[in-house]
This record gives C-alpha cells, structure tokens and sequence, in this order.
C-alpha cells in the first residue's frame, strides 16, 4: 500500500522537469548526513523504537487522516470529512486559498487543533487517544517551521537553538555540539550570537528551520514558510527543505508560492474550503489538463 | 544543572523585563508593607484590650453590722477561693479608704457632707484570674454572713463585678480578635489578587514566548519553573525592601514616640518580635510571587 520511500522518491527527483535544476542545486550543497547515515536512519526507524518521539510509523504511513472533521463554533468548518495519507519520507505541498484549511490540517499535526471527528494518526499514534501530558513528547519528535519564524525573542540564534535541545533535556556537552553543527548547515556558523531582530527574514527563517532540525524529526512541518520572503530567499529556504527532506525526513508545507511548487513537482494537496480537491503526485500548484502524476 | 538552568531562565527573563518586573515588585512591596504596618497594629489593639480584661474585678461589700468574725470567715472564703486558682488576688477596702476613693470620683464632693455618717460601706476588692468566671467567685461568697445585701444593683446585689461592663468588655475584646482576623485575611486576599494581576500582566506581554515553547515540544512545567522563580525572586525582593521600609518606621517613629511617652514601655510599642514579623511577611513575598505565576501561567498552558 505504502511504496518503499528509496522507491518512491529517487524517480520523483530524477525525473522532475522543473524541479531537476533545484535538485542539482541541492545536490551541490554539502550533504546534511552521509548516505550510509541516511540508510542506517532508515533502517534503525524500523526496528528501534526512537527514544525521544512518539512517532514511529513502522512500515505504516507518517501521517493519516481519516474522515477528518474540524468544526470552529456551531457552523464553521476549517475541514470537512478529509481522508489523505502521506507515507514516510514523502514531501507533500499543501497548497489552496486562505481560509480552505491548510493552516488547521497543519495544526492538527501537532495537536495543537484537535479533529470534532474523525481520526489523526501520526507516526503511528492516534492522537484523540493521546494523553495531554504526551503532546510534548509527540512535539519534539516533529519540527516546525512557520511563516512568522515564532523565534524566541530575548534569545540569541545560538540559544532559539539550543532551547529545543534542552527542552528534550540534552546534556551541556551535547548542546554544544548540536548547535553550531546545525547552524553551519543552514549557514549562519557566524550569526550565533546574533538576536533574532538583528537578522532578515531569510536568515531568521534558517534559524527557525535549524530549530526545527536539530533533532532530527521524522516529520518536518512548515506553514507558509515563504510567506514572508522575497522570490529569490524562497528559493534558498526551499532549498533547505528539500535537503531536510533528502535526509529521509517526512516535509508537509503548506504555502501559496505557485512557483516554488511548479518548480519542485512534487506531491500536492489541494484544499478547497475545507475538503480535499486534489491530491496528485509531481504535480503543480494548479490543475493541469493532462496530470503527470495520478489522481489518488 | 536542570535547577540551574531555570534560575538561569528567571534571571534572564527578568532582565528583559525589567520594567514589569519592577512593577511587580512595587506590588508586593506595596502589599507587604500594609500587612506589616497593620499585623502589629492589630496586636498592639488586642493585647490593650487584654489589660483592660485584668481590671474587671469583683466587689465584695461587708455589712456595717458584721462581726470581725465574719469578715475574717468571708475573707478565709476568698483565700480559699485563690488557693482554687480562681482568685488572682484581694485588697481589704475599708470604710474611710472607700468615702476618699468616691469623693475623688465626683465631679462634687460636697454632696457627701449632705449624709449624716459614713454610708460607703467596706470591702473586698479581688482580682480574678479570668473574668470570664467573675460569677462563679459572686455566686462561692455572695451567701456568706459578712455581705451587705443593700449594696449594688439588680442581680448583683451584695457582691458586683460589673456584669454588664464585663459582658460589654469581652464582647469588645471577641469582636476586636474577629473583625481584626477578618481585616487580615481581606487584605491578604486584596494583595493576592494585586500581584496575581500583575503577574498576569508580565505572563500576557509574554504569551507569544510561550506558545512557542510550547511549539518545540517544551512539557508545562519546564516553561513553568522559571516563571515560578521569577515569581519567587519578585516576591522576596519587594517583601525585602517592605522590611526595610518597616524597620525605618518601627526605629524612626514607633521606637521615638515609645522613648517620650512613659505610660508606654518598649514591649508595648511594639507587640511582636521584628524578626519574626520579617521572616513571615518574607516567606508570605515568596510564596505569593510563586504561586501567584505558577498558578497564572496555567491558562496559557492549555492545548
């Protein structure tokens, strides 16, 4: 049912038109981890059961919606009846108008939204069943990433970092290895003592997905994360993630960049006032006449 | 090096915030310092309303036609009565000593020269131990053959203590300890209200940090320990400088005014050890600045 995520992507990204140039692009950059660290991820995220989150999907999908529901008051739907599964290590685009959903099908990742019916399961857990004092937990093994950055104000880059480290209760020691390991791979091994105000869009951005990464999630979310940067740091941001993703992580982002996503021909979700309009894979932000990719 | 992490945390964040930690610490200065000015204020009340309960006595009047013999009988009865720890203490008044102590009384003694003899009779003035018990020593000698049954009023007749100034004292006395107690706890709740408010307030200019905390998978009570910190060192500090504040007053114009005034020894002037009256309003600082943020913050720990 799931196909076998070294499967699924290696063509998606060969064969992308578009996408081929950014891919390159990527390519160039150093790796994040090596291959052989990526296939020992891989195969640890089947058998060992990760210490620090709650996901682990097994051989299952990252993410599953079923009949999903999410009702604002007594009539306002932000999600009407969505059904979608997104398998580990996929990228999937969300994309639609402001207000058709994308925003509450986000939140519910982290349980931050909760469905008025149906069922979210992530990495495996269903999170109507998981307990309060969990969410944390379910929270750390999933890395944000937002169109207003949401960067600890009072703290330098090095500390917005090191606070989702120290959350998970790391050690001093480790911390300082983490850290600037991480900054250098979003390239600000030379802002670290920077304060968020002090950064431009596209650099607080980095910041923000080097918090994201630095533990290493299985699943990567970002909504909008483009929102509020100019076409060309788009691209490096996009870049970003789409090396994150190559690291075997699962990416959703959610976002209105109809050139980012063209470009990237990958999975798209269309969300049109709260259902499921599209779901169809190397595909564009628009409907096309003749879909590359199947209608699901 | 999790404790010293978040004392890290609060030190930082007070820092960044100094002006609503600074209003904060006004707050509880401010809170503090009220309770510290009325706690020994209300002391100094209740125990001079405690003296005055010491000088309800009883009023044994001897009948101008007793025998040495009952007299001395009614006064072994009386020192019975404070071998039984009822009675504290007894002075025989005589005839003479009774006519001078009511001609100063009198706005006009003359009114007095208008009596053919000596009408005042003599008596036994005792001191009870408990003036609550005032009508158990009345009812132990009022039968006793010396007692001139002429004298006082109403059911008091022969032995008086003053049953309604009595009743009307300790009712006074009662009332006082109540309405004191309720003054406290209203003004402890009024200073807890006032620094949950500003609490709030700090907590609210922050709830963006917060939700962000919360966003990177931090549990209630890592984002909650620092603030309970903050709160702590915010309670201490203001109660501290209320202390001081205090401590001025208590030397400056308690202690000066003690010094000129003879009728009012040290201990009266001030009705409670100092450091005590410290260590309590410092300890009531902390623990308000930390529960008032712990308990604060809760609402922005939902979801």
């Amino acid at each position: 049912m799931s196909p076998d995520p070294d499967d699924a992507n290696a063509p998606r990204t060969a064969t992308a038109p578009d996408g081929a140039d950014m891919a390159a692009r990527a390519a160039a950059e150093p790796e994040m981890i090596t291959q052989e660290e990526r296939r020992q991820r891989r195969r640890d995220g089947e058998r060992r059961i990760d210490r620090r989150s709650l996901l682990r999907p097994g051989d299952g999908p990252m993410v599953i919606f079923e009949k999903v529901t999410k009702k604002y008051g007594t009539d306002t739907y932000a999600l009407r009846d969505v059904s979608v599964s997104i398998d580990a290590g996929e990228f999937v685009f969300l994309v639609g108008p402001s207000g058709s959903g994308k925003s509450t099908f986000i939140r519910m990742l982290t349980r931050e939204v909760a469905a008025t019916s149906g069922r979210v399961t992530v990495g495996g857990r269903d999170l109507s069943k998981l307990r309060r004092s969990k969410i944390p937990q379910l929270r750390r093994g999933i890395g944000c990433v937002f169109q207003d950055y949401k960067l600890l104000p009072g703290r330098t880059v090095y500390e917005n970092v090191a606070y989702a480290l120290m959350v998970t209760g790391d050690d001093q020691r480790s911390i300082r290895r983490k850290v600037p390991e991480i900054l250098s791979l979003v390239g600000l091994a030379d802002k670290g003592d920077r304060h968020p105000n002090e950064l431009s869009g596209g650099e607080q951005q980095r910041v923000s997905i080097a918090r994201a990464f630095v533990n290493h999630p299985r699943l990567l979310i970002a909504d909008e994360p483009t929102g509020n940067l100019d076409p060309e740091t788009s691209i490096d941001i996009m870049q970003l993630l789409y090396r994150i993703h190559r690291t075997g992580t699962t990416v959703v982002m959610a976002t209105h960049d109809r050139e980012l996503v063209d470009k990237m021909q990958m999975r798209v979700i269309a969300l049109e006032d709260g259902r499921i309009v599209r779901d169809q894979r190397q595909a564009r932000y628009a409907r096309v006449e003749t879909p590359i990719g199947g209608v699901q | 090096m999790k404790p010293g992490f978040f004392f890290f945390e609060a030190l930082r964040s007070i820092r960044s915030n100094v002006a609503i930690a600074v209003a904060a610490i006004v707050t509880v200065m401010i809170a503090v310092f009220i309770l510290g000015t009325f706690i020994p204020s209300f002391l100094y009340v209740q125990s001079t309303v405690d003296k005055q309960k010491d000088r309800l006595d009883v009023k044994a009047y001897i009948s101008d036609s007793a025998t040495d013999q009952q007299v001395s009988s009614l006064q072994n009865h009386i020192k019975q009565l404070q071998q039984q720890g009822l009675v504290k203490d007894f002075q025989y008044v005589s005839k003479d000593e009774a006519v001078k102590d009511l001609k100063e009384r009198l706005r006009d003694p003359s009114i007095l020269e208008l009596l053919p003899s000596n009408v005042i009779p003599a008596s036994f003035r005792i001191q009870p131990v408990d003036p609550n018990r005032n009508a158990e020593i009345r009812n132990a000698i009022v039968e006793e053959p010396a007692i001139d049954h002429t004298m006082g009023r109403g059911g008091e007749r022969g032995v008086t203590y003053a049953k309604q100034t009595t009743d009307r004292l300790l009712k006074i006395a009662t009332f006082i300890q109540y309405a004191g107690l309720a003054l406290v706890s209203i003004l402890t709740v009024a200073s807890v209200l006032l620094i949950a408010n500003t609490i709030r307030l700090s907590i609210f200019a922050r709830r963006r940090e917060v939700e962000v905390m919360r966003l990177v998978g931090a549990t209630n009570w890592f984002i909650r320990w620092p603030f309970v910190i903050e709160g702590l060192i915010c309670g201490v500090v203001g109660a501290l400088i209320a202390i001081g504040l205090l401590w001025a007053g208590k030397v400056f114009i308690v202690d000066a005014f003690v010094e000129r005034n003879d009728s009012l020894t040290k201990a009266e002037g001030f009705p409670i050890s100092f450091l005590a009256l410290a260590a309590l309003l410092t300890i009531s600082g902390a623990v308000v600045g930390a529960l008032g943020s712990g308990i604060t913050l809760r609402r922005f720990l939902k979801i």
